[in-house]
């Protein structure tokens, strides 16, 4: 049993990375936007599947004309992050921003508002995609030169083209969203209505304004997620980006909620955990437990950390002033 | 305005004899918003419910149409709520609603048994959550897991199920019901001392996404323990489900004069028992909410620390919410198997958590009728509503595409339910006092 | 006899020090004060007491009990009211209701009953309403109780804050800034009032207050604390005499402090 496990643990290693990355661009929405709002954008998961749809949609109505497939993949990126973003921007306009302008306190009200997007976007995909294409579960076209793979280490661990393009797609999203975060204007009034949002519009921030942003900047990280998240398993429904999204959200709270290195790491971290679990677990059971837990093992780490380290791995301790 | 309200009334109770059909209902829900909402003197407003109850009643049993239900439920919540109508024609209506005209209506159409089952089962679990998310304030995503809890608890030892694990002579024999519904009460509080334990030392927001997960494990766990040991039998789920054998019930209801058949039978019964249950229910909630319980959790949902600094311990506490909530959602999954003849993890998914809060927030959270109002719309709205909505799309709008079943769209329903609930009257549909006060000031 | 005994507690929060080594006694049925300026950490040396905050170092006694580290509910249960500088009621509770929830650790009705509402539940609720009734008319807003508490002019909801606190039947009352906002009519009112439940209750008081003219008349004791350290303790007059005390107040401009 060692000896098969550890033949596997290479590829079990690399193929958590691409669950991570790609768990880690969801988790900076969520990251994000509690942040600055202190709450769980419940939604956030389906602007991930409204990502993940447009993905599709480019794909089989832009192939006949882009026979490049990366090109293609490059507009479906382009059309999943700003078609996600938009709907995050809608999201905020319509759903919470009048929560805001009533001033609520009770803190149940944004949370169940956003329960309630999430099940309405879900089903409103399902309307549009079932006006417009008669289903809604849908496959992702495949483009022949994506579809390549090679192996590395003497067979060791097999590699899709497409794995690799996760790859450096995210790493380059993410390097250019700490830059955003870091080395921009619109990035540090980011950082301010996040430390303080009362503060930051005494100092002529408009925290309307950078809300918004904050949404269309997670949301269209969210939008390339799930455009390529599509890539890699693809097929997609209106309801698959529930369990990404809070998988996701874990790895939020495990980094760190509200902290962006932290999202990232807690991505990477929770990918290669699912993973392994995935793997593993059905043969260190001898099959009496299957992959199917590897969902329960998410939910627990959730619970775990939220007890035991609710700071997570980076964030910092914040108590409630008595 | 009296007179012509009144007039209303007595065209559609001319109409309930002559042409009960679709056109009369309407009418019908028109007499009632009159009588409901014009300024009229109580007494005449009184007159009007009575004379409706009657021509609803008559237009069900001639025509079946689940419209008339509505009109019912209408006239139930009008009952709760408005004011200056004397207390004894209220009991009086509201009883005669419940026990006969619903029964009468159910005769002509057994549809209507089995839509009154469920509100009773989808009420008394959304007075249940009504504990946990309307007094105690604690958001709850998992609640279904309790009802889930419930309807296995019964359904493997109702079934020959429990024969796949253990030694004995299953299926236990269905006058067993009962006991398990005690025992069901006794396996969902356990199971909410289990998720609670962990869960409830969380802030608001980490709660809810907490007992989403941990709802989601149960359901997982539900469809995944028929191997190594089989004990849910996985996604086909368990039938069939044993029923209390019911002859004492045929033969008083023989003594009362009423005939039942082989499909009305169990209907009536099941629709008689869940009577029963929300009574307990509402029963337990009113007490629970004007006692020391009750207030404490109100002042843990108000503040915290000011409800710590009253010797309130918030772990506890909340756990009695938390348990209260699960018990009663544990009760009705044993019926609602039980009724069904069938169990599996299909009912327990994260929709039906958000149904039934859906439903304590439509009706207002924290308010009894309200809870019991927004499980009557909703069911109604889910059952019959929505698949008539289908059948009409069907037959007269050929041009949707047949993928586009408005039945299939509950999501998209209890989601701008919950939205639009929350932007224009988080108070809900009829508020309790103290939220009324605590939301309306903030709108 | 002593109610509180405080040995050496310090509390740090990061790098800050908010309370540092303070040690004090309060005896039975005595006022005793805790002044000092803002940021003193005198909010923090309550919630310390309350079991808000758990110290990192030294013990907190109440009643020879040692106490150190219990959580707020439990200090409630021993017999230790308070008050919050920023008023805490449960606004959206009526008047009656806050009485009640303060009666919360006497009305002892187990979970059965309670569900049931059995004779003894009935009992015990009646009683409680009877109690809560007579606390409220005892403090005056009998003829509010219906009404809900966030809609309570401000001097009331101090009121009702402090009747809320007797209705645990306390040992210790701690107030923290129960002046703040108030006229001096208002202040004298308070005065009154806090002389009144301290002989007819039979308590003993520790207060947080700013306004030095009520902490002067009214104390029996004064604690000072400043930056976290407590720098005099005394009569009234004593300390009004003590040059540290002078120049932690007038030092920095806080011409208001000392009166």
């Amino acid at each position: 049993m060692l000896e098969q496990i550890l033949v596997l643990l290479p590829q079990v290693l690399f193929d958590g990375f691409i669950l991570g990355f790609i768990y880690a661009m969801i988790a900076l929405g969520y990251t994000m936007v509690y942040g600055v709002l202190e709450l769980i954008n419940f939604a956030h998961s389906e602007i991930f599947m409204i990502g993940a749809v447009a993905g599709v949609e480019v794909f089989r109505y832009l192939a006949p004309l882009i026979p490049n497939g990366y090109l293609l993949l490059a507009v479906a990126v382009v059309v999943g992050a700003a078609v996600a973003g938009l709907a995050a921007i809608l999201v905020e306009r319509l759903a919470y921003r009048p929560l805001r302008r009533r001033g609520t306190t009770n803190r149940l009200v944004p949370l169940v508002t956003a329960i309630g997007v999430s099940f309405f976007l879900q089903d409103l995909v399902r309307l549009i995609e079932g006006l417009w294409h008669n289903e809604f579960f849908l496959r992702m076209r495949t483009m022949p030169d994506l579809e390549g793979s090679f192996t590395l280490f003497g067979g060791a661990i097999f590699i899709q083209t497409k794995s690799v393009i996760v790859i450096v797609v995210s790493v380059l999203m993410l390097l250019g969203l700490t830059y955003l975060v870091n080395r921009t204007k619109l990035g540090m009034a980011i950082r301010a209505v996040a430390q303080d949002l009362s503060t930051a519009s005494l100092m002529g921030i408009n925290p309307d304004q950078i809300i918004s942003r904050t949404f269309l900047i997670g949301g269209a990280l969210g939008g390339v997620a799930g455009v390529l998240f599509a890539l890699i398993y693809t097929t997609i429904n209106p309801y698959v980006g529930f369990l990404p999204g809070i998988k996701a959200f874990t790895a939020a709270v495990l980094g760190g909620i509200g902290n962006i290195p932290g999202a990232m790491l807690g991505g990477l971290v929770l990918g290669q955990l699912e993973n392994f679990f995935g793997t593993y677990l059905p043969i260190l059971t001898a099959g009496n437990f299957g992959a199917e837990y590897k969902d329960v093992v998410a939910f627990l780490i959730l619970v775990f950390i939220l007890l035991f380290r609710p700071q997570g791995l980076l964030g910092q301790m914040v108590k409630e002033k008595v | 305005m009296s007179l012509l309200s009144l007039a209303l009334s007595l065209v559609f109770l001319l109409l309930s004899f002559l042409a009960p059909n679709t056109l009369t209902a309407f009418l019908g829900l028109g007499a009632l918003g009159v009588a409901a909402f014009a300024r009229l003197e109580p007494r005449v407003r009184t007159l009007n419910l009575a004379l409706l109850t009657l021509a609803f009643t008559l237009f069900l049993r001639s025509s079946g149409n689940t419209l008339g239900l509505i009109g019912l439920v209408g006239i139930l919540v009008a009952l709760t709520t408005l004011p200056r109508i004397p207390r004894g024609i209220r009991v009086a209506l509201g009883l005669a609603i419940l026990l006969l005209s619903v029964p009468i209506a159910g005769f002509a159409n057994t549809f209507i048994f089995e839509l009154g089952i469920q509100i009773g089962i989808f009420a008394a679990m959304s007075l249940g959550l009504n504990v946990v998310v309307g007094m105690a304030g604690l958001l709850d995503l998992g609640y279904a897991a309790f009802f889930a809890v419930g309807a296995y608890t019964w359904a493997i030892f109702g079934s020959p199920q429990a024969g796949k694990f253990l030694q004995g002579n299953f299926p236990l024999p269905g006058e067993y019901m009962y006991l398990f519904m005690l025992i069901a009460v006794v396996t969902t509080a356990i199971t909410g001392l289990l998720i609670g334990l962990p869960a409830l030392r969380l802030r608001g927001d980490y709660l809810a996404i907490v007992t989403l997960g941990l709802g989601e494990v149960v359901r997982i766990l539900a469809n995944n323990l028929d191997h190594p040991i089989n004990i849910t039998n996985g996604p086909q789920g368990i039938t069939p489900v044993g029923r209390p054998p019911i002859d004492w019930f045929r033969s008083l209801m023989g003594a009362l004069g009423v005939r039942l058949d082989e499909t009305t039978d169990y209907q009536l019964f099941f629709y008689l028992l869940v009577l029963v249950m929300i009574g307990l229910v509402v029963l337990a909630n009113v007490n629970l909410a004007n006692s020391r319980f009750g207030r404490a959790w109100v002042a843990i949902r108000e503040d915290e620390i000011a409800a710590q600094a009253m010797g309130i311990p918030l772990l506890p506490t909340k756990l009695i919410a938390f348990m209260t909530g699960a018990a009663f959602s544990g009760v009705m999954g044993v019926i609602y198997g039980a009724q069904r003849t069938f169990v599996s993890p299909e009912s327990f998914t994260l929709l039906a958590s958000i149904t039934i809060l859906a439903m304590v927030i439509l009706g207002g959270m924290g308010s009894i009728p309200g809870a019991i109002l927004g499980a009557a719309a909703l069911t109604i709205l889910n059952l019959d509503i929505l698949k008539t909505f289908s059948e009409f799309v069907r037959t007269s709008l050929p041009w949707i595409p047949s993928q586009v079943d408005p039945a299939k769209y509950e999501r998209l329903v209890f989601g701008l339910i919950l939205i639009l609930m929350m932007i224009y009257r988080p108070q809900g549909l009829i508020p309790e006092a103290r939220h009324r006060a605590e939301l309306e000031e903030e709108a | 006899m002593k109610v509180l005994e405080v040995q050496g507690v310090t509390k740090r929060f990061g790098g800050l020090v908010a309370v540092n080594q303070v040690s004090l006694e309060v005896n039975e049925g005595e006022i005793f004060s805790v002044i000092g300026p803002n940021g003193a950490g005198k909010t923090t040396f309550f919630n310390l007491l309350t079991g808000i905050y758990t110290p990192d170092e030294g013990r907190i006694l109440f009643l020879g009990q040692d106490i150190t580290g219990s959580t707020p509910d439990k200090a409630a249960k021993l017999g230790i009211g308070r008050t919050f500088q920023n008023i805490r009621l449960f606004g959206a509770m009526t008047v009656l209701e806050n009485i009640l929830v303060g009666r919360h650790i006497h009305t002892r009705v187990p979970y059965l009953h309670a569900l049931l509402r059995t004779p003894l539940a009935r009992k015990e609720e009646r009683k409680a309403l009877e109690e809560a009734l007579s606390l409220l008319e005892y403090v005056g807003l009998l003829h509010r109780k219906d009404e809900l508490a966030r809609n309570l002019p401000y001097g009331e909801q101090r009121k009702l804050e402090i009747a809320r606190a007797l209705a645990l039947k306390p040992k210790l009352l701690l107030l923290d800034e129960p002046a703040a906002g108030m006229n001096p009519k208002e202040t004298e009112a308070l005065q009154e009032f806090i002389l009144k439940i301290r002989s007819e209750r039979g308590l003993t008081i520790l207060l947080i207050e700013h306004d030095m003219r009520l902490v002067m008349r009214i104390s029996d004791r004064i604690a000072v604390l400043d930056y976290g350290s407590k720098i005099a303790e005394g009569k009234p007059e004593e300390v009004r005499k003590n040059p540290r005390v002078i120049e932690a107040y007038l030092g920095r401009g806080a011409a208001g402090g000392a009166a």
